[in-house]
């Protein structure tokens, strides 16, 4: 499952995620970090679901972070794409495919929601959940 | 020695017009004629195929449509017209007008164009149409402003300057910086490479010798029937880049093969759908059509040079652009597509059932597209400011080891804000901005070189103005250091000198 992290300017300094990280000892992978001197946004992929996935959660809480679980990122409307390819190889993380008929394929896991597709797609088939 | 070029040796247009009729034509897509040749050879091959379809579908800025909108009462000589926002060219008689794909509208910019208003048209959509004139003694009216669609319209026609480069130049960006160009979204650092043309089905490339295609050839078109009108702007057929003039009623075209498109902060554009019958009339145009993905190359370009010249990084096949991967530098980088070969196969197939059904004839061209065109850059004649005119040569440095108090009371003196730290040759190494004093100052830094930026955007003095403006703009800073060859600082430009000294000399 995919969290979106936000921090405020009070708990910016502190090593949130290192602790939870070794509370839980689960291997969470940070997929996007903006950090400015007042405020903090972080996309994070916990490899944890159901009462593992919550414990998580609300450690990040207590710790007074707001926590939003990312179910989906991008939509694809499929009338409108053409099957180009434009917003293929722009995707950092290979989330986006075209199959062996030249179709678009979307993995839904990989996706950060970077929003890089939504700019290069020239016929503006892909809008962000 | 060689037979002329455009020979009817194996059939000829009439015999191959006979069979569609008959319907007994053999008619193959391109990508099926490669099979053919595969297994039974070239020769078998171009003695059972009549006919070999292609197809592409790619963004093609150089199209747009003409269009009359009939007669007002009282009647309006337009001097200046909009449809939907976005300006037409108005320099025809009263009620005719040109919408290019790439203009775009004085309201949404970017996001909607002429591109979009030709495929809003074709989809049967409402269009708002609104003109300005300054009034004459025939054509009493000033102003218009009313709502059409295609069917209200004498006639709207597709004539796209230039379509279906025979094969284009693939794109990466070497810069630090994501670059948005025509060639679509490109990472920074050879992140990903991005490419057009349909390779194997791509209409102009299957005929090279430009054996077949002419004035008069009878073309799939915007999902319509159109012709070619000749050669197209910029054709260069002796380097493969040749390219096609084409016509169409567009009162016959389908919004699934023109597409209004937008790249992001470039512009607007029209993809089109062009496909082109190739009757296999010799043996040279049956060699042509055969040519496979992996005999068809092209070179990937550095987009990251802002330079007419841009340097090739590797010459690659389609096959290999098509796989999805190209090595560069021991690296795997992505390739994807801008031009969907998905629709390209697409237009190949039913260009091809149109002719088994025997509703599209072939036309011999009146005449062919030439297979040699000189192909001439534009030279900027006359004075044009460089760095060199008007950078500052007086300029403060620093050294790395200098004093972060000191250094702050030379730029608050002498009022300037960029102040390049250079080693003992006077070579550059590092840059320190007044925001980069204020940080030291509230970081307690002491010396330079611990607040310095040592990774310098510079600019050379024979640099035009416009190129080192766009980099300043891409890096969000406001000066740069100008440098030789050996690195050695010999000056700075920084916006201020830019506003000043380049709007005076403007103004003089």
């Amino acid at each position: 499952m995919k969290l979106k992290l936000i921090y405020s300017r009070e708990n910016l300094g502190k090593p949130v995620l290192s602790e939870v990280i070794s509370k839980t000892n689960l291997p969470i992978n940070i997929l996007e970090a903006k950090i400015t001197l007042n405020t903090g946004e972080m996309l994070i992929d916990v490899p944890a679901i159901g009462e593992k996935l919550k414990e998580v959660s609300s450690l990040f809480q207590k710790a007074g972070l707001i926590v939003k679980e990312i179910t989906r990122t991008i939509e694809i409307d499929r009338e409108r794409c053409i099957s180009c390819g434009a917003c293929v190889s722009p995707c950092p993380v290979r989330a986006i495919i075209q199959d062996l008929n030249w179709d678009i394929d979307f993995n839904e896991q990989k996706c950060v929601g970077c929003g890089i597709c939504v700019d290069a797609c020239p016929v503006r088939a892909i809008r962000m959940l | 020695m060689s037979e002329e070029i455009g020979t009817e040796k194996l059939r000829t247009y009439d015999e191959i017009n006979q069979k569609i009729k008959r319907g007994d034509a053999i008619v193959l897509t391109a990508d099926e004629f490669i099979k053919t040749v595969e297994e039974s050879g070239l020769e078998k091959a171009s003695k059972e195929v009549d006919v070999v379809t292609t197809g592409t579908f790619g963004a093609m800025c150089s199209s747009g449509a003409f269009i009359n909108f009939g007669h007002a009462d009282p009647p309006i000589k337009m001097f200046k017209c909009w449809l939907n926002d976005v300006p037409a060219y108005k320099g025809l008689a009263a009620v005719d007008c040109y919408i290019g794909a790439t203009a775009m509208s004085e309201t949404e910019g970017f996001e909607y164009g002429g591109g979009h208003v030709i495929e809003d048209l074709v989809s049967g959509k409402e269009i708002e149409l609104r003109a300005e004139a300054y009034g004459t003694d025939c054509y009493p009216r000033r102003s218009i402003e009313t709502t059409l669609t295609i069917n209200d319209l004498n006639q709207a026609v597709l004539l796209n300057p230039r379509n279906a480069y025979e094969r284009y130049n693939a794109a990466t960006n070497s810069t630090d910086k994501i670059l948005y160009t025509y060639m679509g979204t490109l990472l920074p650092c050879y992140g990903n490479i991005t490419y057009c043309g349909a390779g194997q089905l791509s209409p102009l490339y299957k005929d090279k010798g430009f054996e077949t295609i002419g004035i008069g050839t009878r073309i799939f078109l915007g999902g319509g029937v159109g012709y070619i009108v000749g050669e197209g702007t910029q054709h260069n057929p002796q380097n493969q880049l040749g390219t096609i003039m084409v016509r169409g009623d567009l009162k016959q075209m389908s919004s699934h093969y023109l597409r209004g498109a937008t790249y992001h902060k470039y512009g607007t554009t029209l993809y089109v759908g062009v496909g082109i019958p190739l009757p296999i009339i010799n043996e040279r145009v049956a060699a042509s059509v055969a040519l496979k993905d992996d005999e068809i190359f092209t070179n990937i370009l550095d987009y990251g040079i802002p330079s007419r010249n841009r340097p090739a990084v590797k010459k690659v096949s389609y096959t290999e652009l098509k796989s999805g991967k190209v090595e560069i530098n021991q690296k795997e980088i992505r390739s994807s597509s801008l031009s969907s070969y998905k629709v390209a196969k697409e237009i190949a197939i039913t260009l091809k059932n149109w002719i088994i059904e025997g509703i599209f004839l072939l036309n011999r061209p009146a005449e062919l597209i030439p297979n040699y065109r000189e192909f001439k850059p534009l030279e900027v004649r006359g004075r044009e400011p460089r760095v060199r005119d008007i950078m500052t040569r007086e300029i403060i440095v620093g050294k790395p080891n200098d004093d972060i108090k000191s250094v702050a009371k030379i730029l608050i003196t002498k009022g300037v804000d960029h102040l390049p730290i250079v080693d003992n040759e006077g070579k550059l190494i590092g840059i320190i901005t007044s925001w980069d004093l204020a940080k030291a100052v509230a970081h307690d830094k002491r010396q330079l070189h611990e607040i310095m930026t040592s990774k310098v955007i510079t600019a050379k003095e024979d640099e035009v103005i416009d190129t080192v403006i766009r980099r300043m703009e891409q890096h969000n800073i406001s000066g740069v250091p100008i440098v030789d060859q050996s690195n050695h600082i010999i000056g700075i430009l920084t916006t201020d000198d830019i506003s000043r000294k380049l709007v005076r000399r403007v103004i003089a």
